[in-house]
């Protein structure tokens, strides 16, 4: 079984690459020239020659890029497998094979994160060549992170349902949203229980404020890591538990 | 195939004369057992038998497809046993595989027709050297061959089915599960699809066939059962019609009423769509059929008579469970 899937991995990879890699570009560029607008950032005030606060807006303009991308790509990780499969009844010609599909959707969600990855690096090394320099590695485990924690997530809810897009863009808007408005909400009295309902959500804006650290190549304290991973591989293991028991729709 | 009365106590392992395929007083309810959701199937058993092909037949709705797909692994029972080679379905199929078309065949549309039976075959398990002779000659034995570079999705009229066809024989199986593949065939690959069945006879391999076409199911199986709202109304060998038999077949249309049919005509058979074929031994008993069957508030709208060759044989089978 483990052959037949090996053998098969290189036409899920290329099925990522052709199918999903120029969509999340899209939508990066298309997100980022948006959040760009709205702080009123021009291409002028990128220019590398403008000395410190110049290269710092540089800086801070490529970390936008990054957690747009690396939110976008951890997204996509779980597109097109298990939801799709079912929801267009895929699975009932691929599961007559002698495969598990539990290892299917597991490789597939493995390789779309290596292809995250890969395509961060070639971005982020073509972004160093041409503009500014940035830790490669840096911009590689933090595609990575957000892999685990919101490609996690996007997986376990694709194997619950097929809105799994919409679903995982509210959890995470309302984890950042609580996060944003925490010292509102605990001058109102409800701290305490805005910080239970953070406990519960994605930890989204702890994948945010890592991403200077990521960028710039920084030390990574693994206790900051410790909450998404946790979170990411605690989605990742209850989905293939599901999975197991309930490999297809019906 | 052979009902599980006819068959003697169901065996494990694979040990029931050979038996293949197994199904011992199946049920299956969808939704939750708390609500009192109709049964898609109801007590069902038979067995097809190493060497044979078994063909299952009824009206749309029946419950055939759902009765397929317990076989094939992707359903499992409310309650009952089913059983390829004396193991659970879903473990059979992810150690040996099935030959499996389902009534909706659906790849893809993006990828082409070579492309998808190639990806197929490498999942199951078709030696490297050997992929793409055999996607070839499977793209040729189902007619697909001049079409190996077209998108999956701009197929058009029953090539869909012939790559469902194609993607379920493109590795040697000793399980053959077919769900409706005579649905919408030209004339030409009906053709294809008797020799296809023929060639896959083999001593080791079971097949087994849904279809709502009996008379074409009569023509390709050994044996057929006969379902109905999920229940078994007869089993028997497919054997060609008696010229001798007496009585004629007609088929009745309603617009209301069907639930009338059976208590009037015992032996009628549904063929979907409201219609029923019915037996009786003359005119006279027709009409005192159809009047009863006004006369508890069926609307009619067709009567008409049928060839009877097809029906007659069908009809003559054992019953089961009635």
């Amino acid at each position: 079984m483990k052959g037949r899937l090996t053998a098969y991995a290189g036409y899920q990879l290329r099925d990522y690459f052709a199918t999903r890699a120029l969509p999340i570009v899209i939508a990066t560029a298309l997100a980022s020239w948006g959040f760009a607008a709205k702080r009123g950032v021009t291409l002028s005030d990128l220019d590398p020659t403008g000395g410190i606060d110049a290269r710092e807006r540089i800086q801070q303009a490529f970390e936008l890029l990054l957690v747009i991308f690396a939110f976008v790509a951890g997204a996509a990780a779980a597109q097109g497998l298990v939801s799709r499969h079912r929801s267009r009844e895929y699975d009932r010609v691929l599961f007559s094979r002698p495969i598990s599909p539990v290892r299917y959707y597991s490789q597939g969600f493995v390789l779309a994160g290596i292809g995250g990855v890969v395509l961060a690096t070639v971005g982020a090394e073509v972004y160093a060549v041409a503009v500014h320099p940035v830790s490669l590695p840096g911009v590689a485990g933090y595609v990575a992170l957000a892999w685990v924690l919101v490609g996690g997530l996007a997986f376990l809810l694709s194997v619950l349902t097929v809105f799994h897009l919409p679903l995982l863009a509210l959890v995470l808007a309302a984890d950042l949203a609580v996060d944003h408005y925490m010292t509102a909400l605990s001058r109102v009295g409800v701290g305490p229980v805005a910080a239970t309902v953070q406990y519960l959500l994605p930890p989204a804006h702890v994948l945010v404020a890592l991403r200077g650290v990521f960028a710039r190549g920084f030390l990574v304290d693994p206790r900051a890591l410790a909450w998404p991973v946790c979170y990411g591989v605690a989605c990742i293991v209850i989905a293939v538990v599901l999975l197991r028991r309930r490999p297809f729709r019906s | 195939m052979s009902t599980a009365s006819d068959a003697g106590p169901a065996g494990a392992g694979g040990s029931g004369a050979g038996a293949v395929i197994e199904l011992s007083h199946v049920s299956k309810a969808f939704g939750s057992p708390s609500t009192s959701s109709p049964r898609a199937l109801d007590d069902v058993s038979f067995r097809v038998a190493a060497g044979e092909v078994g063909g299952i037949s009824g009206p749309a709705g029946a419950g055939k497809s759902t009765l397929l797909a317990l076989v094939a692994g992707q359903l499992r029972p409310s309650s009952g046993s089913v059983r390829i080679d004396g193991i659970e379905p879903r473990r059979f199929v992810e150690r040996e595989g099935i030959a499996y078309l389902p009534q909706s065949m659906s790849l893809p549309g993006g990828w082409r027709v070579s492309d998808a039976l190639t990806r197929l075959a490498v999942l199951s398990g078709v030696r490297p050297t050997y992929t793409k002779y055999r996607v070839e000659a499977c793209l040729r034995e189902v007619g697909l061959y001049d079409d190996r570079r077209m998108r999956v999705r701009s197929l058009e009229g029953d090539a869909h089915v012939r790559l469902g066809l194609a993607q379920a024989i493109v590795a040697d199986r000793r399980v053959i599960v077919l769900d409706e593949p005579l649905e919408g065939m030209s004339a030409q690959s009906l053709e294809r699809l008797r020799d296809l069945i023929v060639r896959l006879r083999a001593f080791d391999r079971a097949v087994l066939i849904a279809s709502r076409d009996t008379a074409e199911l009569q023509r390709i199986t050994d044996r057929i059962t006969l379902i109905e709202r999920g229940r078994t109304r007869r089993a028997g060998a497919a054997r060609p019609a008696t010229p001798t038999d007496t009585e004629t077949v007609f088929h009745i249309t309603l617009h209301q009423g069907g639930e009338y049919v059976l208590a009037v005509f015992p032996t009628a058979i549904s063929l979907g769509r409201s219609t029923y074929a019915v037996r009786v031994s003359g005119f006279a008993a027709l009409n005192r059929g159809l009047r009863e069957l006004l006369d508890r508030g069926a609307l009619l709208a067709y009567v008409t008579p049928a060839h009877a060759a097809v029906e007659s044989s069908a009809l003559a089978m054992n019953e089961v469970g009635m």
